[in-house]
């Protein structure tokens, strides 16, 4: 039993001071030009929807939005967040740049619920390319934007002429 | 011996369910808009700088370190950097600050980066961070005159300061 608890203790210690070393000597990869692998993606991504899930829990039900609120949520997301995540009417394009890249929304769509996107633009998530728009954005623009980004693979083709009305696509 | 490797296993498994636990059930913060404490911040940027190092070129700049390098860079980083980077002679990006980790400020704080391994973050970006890789976007030899730049920030000849100013990007 003794041996047993000593073996234990040993690893508890040995491990995170292995993980330490490890970054502290520079072998672990900074280039974000590459592919996280799958293992990563779906630990992080899972502990990440996780998380929003129980901070965006506090966060009351939005008012129901309308068709301008939609349009205004849209022309923020053309103004502020396409550079990253995709123009709207737009063919496919992987991002290669960020890591992890920028999840390519007019395409994927999103499986957050209004409340946690409001509180993902609101507050950003960390060690992503995601930053905090809280400062930037009222209250108002901000779940005109959740609602948005909630239905951003499902717009009618009318919708997307609103919300850039010079450009076909 | 048997039983100290089988703790050991233990242990290990211990810690590995502990941790994706942890994960799961969403008790990891991961808002932005929070500083990086003291003691995260400095082996977060010991680990990214000993990377760097490690993989960084060991080719030394082949651009002459003169104004016209400078000016070059400049106006690139003008172009694509100030937006979270901050702008010479402006106060500090508020843009830069809602990233976690937070975009350095070169204008305010000189970079411990060697030119070498700012072009090679320049060129790849930096994982689980906002720093993208630019090496789509601009050439070696691009890069290498941004390298210079950041590499002389903050303290520019005022010859550059002005050639950069008066032939704004575009």
């Amino acid at each position: 039993m003794k041996n047993f608890v000593l073996g234990f203790t040993v690893a508890i210690l040995i491990l995170p001071i292995g993980c330490l070393a490890y970054f502290a000597i520079g072998f672990s990869q900074t280039r974000a030009d590459t592919k996280p692998s799958a293992l990563e993606t779906s630990i992080l991504q899972s502990a990440v929807r996780a998380s929003v899930r129980r901070a965006a829990a506090s966060v009351p039900n939005p008012p129901p939005a309308n068709d301008d609120d939609l349009v205004a949520g849209g022309k923020l997301y053309v103004a502020g967040c396409q550079g990253c995540h995709g123009k709207l009417g737009q063919s496919y394009r992987e991002d290669h740049e960020l890591f992890p890249p920028a999840p390519q929304l007019p395409h994927t769509g999103t499986q957050y619920s209004e409340p946690e996107l409001y509180w993902i633009v609101k507050h950003g998530i960390r060690m992503t390319g995601m930053s905090a728009y809280g400062p930037f954005y009222s209250e108002k623009e901000l779940w005109s934007l959740a609602a948005f980004l909630r239905r951003i693979n499902n717009l009618s083709p009318g919708m997307i002429e609103n919300i850039r009305p010079n450009k076909s696509g | 011996m048997k039983k100290v490797a089988a703790g050991f296993f233990a242990g290990s498994i211990v810690l590995v369910i502990g941790a994706l636990v942890y994960l799961n059930l969403g008790l990891l913060d991961v808002r932005s808009d929070a500083p990086v404490p003291d003691t995260t911040a400095r082996l977060l940027y010991s680990g990214i700088h000993a990377s760097v190092r490690r993989s960084a070129p060991k080719a030394q700049n082949p651009l002459p370190r003169n104004d016209e390098t400078l000016i070059a860079g400049g106006r690139l980083y003008l172009n694509d950097c100030v937006g979270c980077h901050g702008e010479p002679g402006k106060p500090p990006s508020d843009f830069g600050a809602t990233f976690y980790p937070p975009a350095p400020q070169f204008p305010r704080a000189r970079t411990k980066y060697s030119e070498a391994e700012v072009f090679w973050v320049a060129k790849h970006g930096v994982r689980r961070t906002g720093m993208a890789a630019q090496g789509s976007t601009y050439s070696d030899l691009q890069l290498w005159s941004l390298a210079t730049f950041i590499g002389h920030l903050p303290n520019l000849p005022p010859l550059v300061l002005e050639g950069i100013q008066q032939h704004p990007a575009k």
